[in-house]
C-alpha cells in the first residue's frame, strides 16, 4: 500500500476522522453511519441567526452537517448537535488543520463536500467567496429539490436526499460563480508608471477581460462610464459618501469613485449591468420593481447592488440591520421604506 | 488630481525603496487619500499600492491577536476571534462609515486616517495642517466638530477614526518596516499632538509602512463597550465616543480601560478617569466620579463647549453598557 494519501475526488469513498477537543470529547465521521453527510470548511462561520434554519432544513432532509470554522467545529444532525469549541483547544486546532490538508482545503480557504450513505463523495467544491452565507441556503435549495420532484422509481430516499443534496449545493455555488468573487483574475504584475504617462490595464469587468490604455488618476467609476460605456454606476458625490456608484469587488460592495481603475486590476467587477442573466432579472432587481422601490432611479444601481451584497454576506437581517448597512446609499427620493421591503422580500429568492 | 507615478511594487521592499524620498503616499484602501487627492488636498508625487501586499492576515500571536496592516475593516469586525476575544475593536469599526467604506479601508490605512476639518478641506482657506504656517481658519471659525483635548494655537482638528478609539483602549502595538529596520510602536506613542507642527501626525518616518498591528491578551472582553455619540444614527463622525473595558473581580474594578474619540487632536486615553475606578464597585457612583476626572483641562471653543459634558456622558454611558447595567 501506498503511504502517500490520494487526492480527494468524487467517486472515492470519504477519509474517515475523529477530532477532540481538550476534554477529550470526539467527534467522528463514524456516527454517520447509515446517513449522508456533509462536510464544510466555512472558516468564518460562527453559530448565529442561521444556525436554527440549518438544523430545520436537516430534520426535513436526515442528513448530517459538519462544519469546521475557526472558531471550532460543529455537528448539526436532525436529532441533536455536538459542538467542539473550547477555545477552541491546541489540539483541536492541530486536528483541523490536518483534516484541512487531508481533504485538499488550504489554511484560509473554504470548502464543501456531500458524502453519500456508502461513504463515497458526491460532490466537492472550493468556492471562492464565503461559504459560511450560504450554507442555509444551499440546504434549503436542497430541501426544495427534495419536496419539489417525486423520486423516481429505483431511487432509494438516500439517494435521493444525497442528489438533493448535490443539486442544492450546486445552484448555490453556481450562483456564487455568478455573482462576484469566483471569477477572480490572476494578480497582476508589478508596474511603475511616470507621472504623466498612461497605463495599461485590464479590468475584470461582468465576467469579462477589458483593456484600457488610461491615466493612473482615472478612477474605477470613470473607466466604467467613460471608456466602458457602462454608465448604470452613477456619479453622485465623488466622494465616496452618496453610494451611487457602488460595484461589487469580489462579492463586496464598493464605491467605484474612490478606487483607482489601475488599482483594480486582479479584482473581479460586477455592475448593475452584470447582475441579470439575459433576460432574468437578480432577485433584488425584481424585487425593486414589485416593491416600487426608487423614483428617480438616480441611486438605483447602488441600492440594488448594495443589497445583492447584503443578502450574499448575509449577516444583516432585521429591518434596522437592513437599514444600518444600506446607510452609504443616499436616496434623495426619500424611497427607503420601499427600499428596506424590496431587499427583505428578495431575500426569499437568493 | 494632481499627475502622480503609480507603482505596484513586487514585495514590502520594494514598496518601502518606492515611497523613500517623502513624496509618495502609500495606497491602502484610498477611501481617505484618493478623495483627498481629488480635492487637491493632498498632492502625492508618487502612489504606492499596497494591495499585492500579503499583509491581510488575522491571527492569533501568542495570547493575543496580530492584525495585518490591509486587513479590511469589515473582515476585521466579522472575525470570529476579533468578536470574541476583542468585542471592542469590532463595534468600534461596525461604527465607522458605511459597509462599501467599511470593505475598502484597511488597519493601517485607518490608523493615518485625516481629519475632517472641513478648513483642512478646504484649498481656499488656511490651514497649518494642509499648509504648514498658512494659520488655522477653524479657531476663529465654527469649531462645532473640533477637538477640546490636545489642542495647540496651530490646529484644532479632531482626530475622526473609530477603530483607534478601540485600539487605544486594547494597548495596541503598531508595528512597522522601514528602510533600515523595523519598530513597535506603542499606540500612544503612533499619533503625535498637533503642536507646532499639525502636518506631522504619527511618529513614522518617510517611507516606513505598517505592517500589522497586535493586540496583548485581554482581561476586558467580558465587559467592554464603544458608544458613539453623533447628529445621525449611521454613516457620521462622532461628536463625542467613548471606548471602555472592565475587569472586575469580587465586586471590585481591577483594571479599566477607557478611550475617547471625537474629542482630542488624536486618540484619547483618559487614564485619570481608570485610575478613579480602580478598587470601586461597578456602579453608577463610581462611573460619574471617573467621567469627572476624564477631561482634565480641556479648552472648548465657541461651539464646542458642549462636548465637555457631552463626552462625560458618553464615558458613563459606555461604562453601564460595559458592566450591563443599563
Amino acid at each position: 500500500m501506498s503511504s502517500v494519501e490520494t487526492p480527494i475526488a468524487v467517486g472515492m469513498v470519504a477519509p474517515s476522522f475523529v477530532l477532540h477537543d481538550d476534554a477529550g470529547r470526539p467527534l467522528s465521521s463514524s456516527e454517520t453511519r447509515g446517513r449522508p453527510w456533509v462536510l464544510a470548511f466555512a472558516r468564518r462561520w460562527t453559530p448565529g441567526h442561521d444556525a436554527g434554519a440549518i438544523r430545520a432544513q436537516l430534520r426535513g432532509l436526515g442528513a448530517i452537517l459538519f462544519i469546521v470554522s475557526d472558531a471550532g467545529v460543529w455537528s448539526f444532525r436532525p436529532d441533536d448537535d455536538i459542538e467542539l469549541t473550547a477555545g477552541p483547544s491546541r489540539r483541536l486546532r492541530r486536528e483541523i488543520a490536518e483534516l484541512a490538508a487531508r481533504w485538499g482545503v488550504d489554511a484560509r480557504e473554504d470548502g464543501v463536500f456531500v458524502v453519500d450513505d456508502h461513504g463515497a463523495i458526491r460532490f466537492a467544491h472550493a468556492p471562492s467567496g464565503e461559504l459560511g452565507a450560504t450554507l442555509a441556503t444551499a440546504l434549503a435549495a436542497a430541501g426544495r429539490e427534495l419536496i419539489g420532484l417525486p423520486p423516481r422509481p429505483g431511487i432509494t430516499r438516500r439517494d435521493w436526499v444525497v442528489m438533493s443534496l448535490v443539486a442544492g449545493f450546486g445552484v448555490v455555488l453556481l450562483h456564487g460563480c455568478r455573482t462576484p468573487g469566483a471569477d477572480r483574475p490572476p494578480a497582476p504584475a508589478p508596474v511603475a508608471v511616470k507621472a504623466g504617462s498612461d497605463v495599461d490595464v485590464v479590468l475584470r469587468i461582468n465576467g469579462q477581460d477589458r483593456r484600457l490604455r488610461i491615466d493612473p488618476r482615472t478612477s474605477l467609476l470613470d473607466a466604467l462610464r467613460e471608456h466602458l460605456a457602462l454608465t448604470g454606476a452613477r456619479k453622485g458625490c465623488d466622494h465616496g459618501q452618496c453610494g451611487a456608484c457602488t460595484v461589487l469587488r469580489d462579492g463586496h460592495a464598493v464605491n467605484a469613485c474612490l478606487t483607482l481603475a489601475v488599482a483594480a486590476e486582479g479584482a473581479a467587477i460586477t455592475t448593475i449591468e452584470g447582475l441579470a442573466r439575459g433576460d432574468q432579472l437578480h432577485p433584488v432587481q425584481s424585487q425593486f420593481i414589485a416593491h416600487d422601490a426608487f423614483q428617480c432611479g438616480y441611486c438605483t444601481s447602488g441600492q440594488i447592488l448594495s443589497g445583492v451584497a447584503l443578502l450574499r454576506e448575509g449577516r444583516a437581517k432585521t429591518d434596522d440591520e437592513v437599514r444600518q448597512q444600506m446607510s452609504g446609499n443616499i436616496c434623495r427620493c426619500g424611497a427607503y421604506p420601499n427600499i428596506v421591503a424590496a431587499i427583505q422580500a428578495a431575500r426569499k429568492e437568493v | 488630481m494632481k499627475p502622480f507615478t503609480y507603482v505596484r511594487p513586487a514585495d514590502a521592499r520594494a514598496a518601502i525603496t518606492a515611497a523613500g524620498d517623502g513624496g509618495a503616499s502609500f495606497l491602502a484602501g484610498g477611501t481617505t487619500l484618493v478623495d483627498l487627492m481629488r480635492l487637491e488636498v493632498m498632492t502625492p508625487s508618487a502612489v504606492v499600492d499596497l494591495s499585492p501586499l500579503p499583509l491581510t492576515q488575522i491571527e492569533r500571536a501568542g495570547d493575543g491577536l496580530r492584525i495585518g496592516a490591509m486587513a479590511r475593516n469589515s473582515a476585521v469586525a466579522t472575525d470570529p476571534l476579533v468578536v470574541e476575544r476583542y468585542p471592542l475593536l469590532a463595534q468600534a469599526l461596525l461604527a465607522g462609515a458605511s459597509q462599501q467604506v467599511r470593505n475598502m479601508a484597511t488597519v493601517g490605512g485607518n490608523l493615518l486616517q485625516r481629519t475632517r476639518c472641513p478648513y483642512f478641506r478646504d484649498l481656499a482657506v488656511a490651514c497649518n495642517k494642509r499648509a504648514p504656517g498658512s494659520g488655522c481658519s477653524a479657531i476663529d471659525g465654527y469649531t462645532r466638530s473640533h477637538a477640546i483635548l490636545g489642542t495647540s494655537e496651530a490646529c484644532i482638528a479632531t482626530h475622526p477614526s473609530d477603530m483607534c478609539v478601540a485600539l487605544a483602549a486594547l494597548d495596541a502595538v503598531v508595528h512597522t518596516r522601514g528602510a533600515g529596520r523595523e519598530r513597535a510602536i506603542p499606540f500612544g506613542e503612533f499619533h503625535t499632538l498637533p503642536g507646532d507642527h499639525p502636518e506631522v501626525e504619527s511618529a513614522l518616518e518617510p517611507g516606513e509602512l505598517v505592517t500589522h498591528v497586535e493586540l496583548p491578551a485581554s482581561p476586558f472582553a467580558a465587559h467592554a463597550h464603544y458608544v458613539k455619540v453623533r447628529d445621525r444614527a449611521a454613516f457620521a463622525f462622532a461628536l463625542a465616543s467613548a471606548a471602555v473595558g472592565l475587569d472586575v473581580a469580587d465586586g471590585k474594578i481591577r483594571a479599566a480601560r477607557i478611550a475617547l474619540g471625537g474629542v482630542a487632536t488624536k486618540p484619547w486615553r483618559a487614564v485619570e478617569a481608570e485610575q478613579a475606578l480602580i478598587g470601586q464597585a461597578p456602579n453608577r457612583a463610581s462611573f460619574e466620579r471617573a467621567a469627572a476626572a476624564a477631561l482634565v483641562d480641556p479648552k472648548p471653543r465657541r461651539d464646542n463647549a458642549f462636548k465637555v459634558a457631552l463626552a462625560r456622558r458618553t464615558i458613563v454611558r459606555a461604562l453601564e453598557l460595559a458592566w450591563g447595567a443599563a
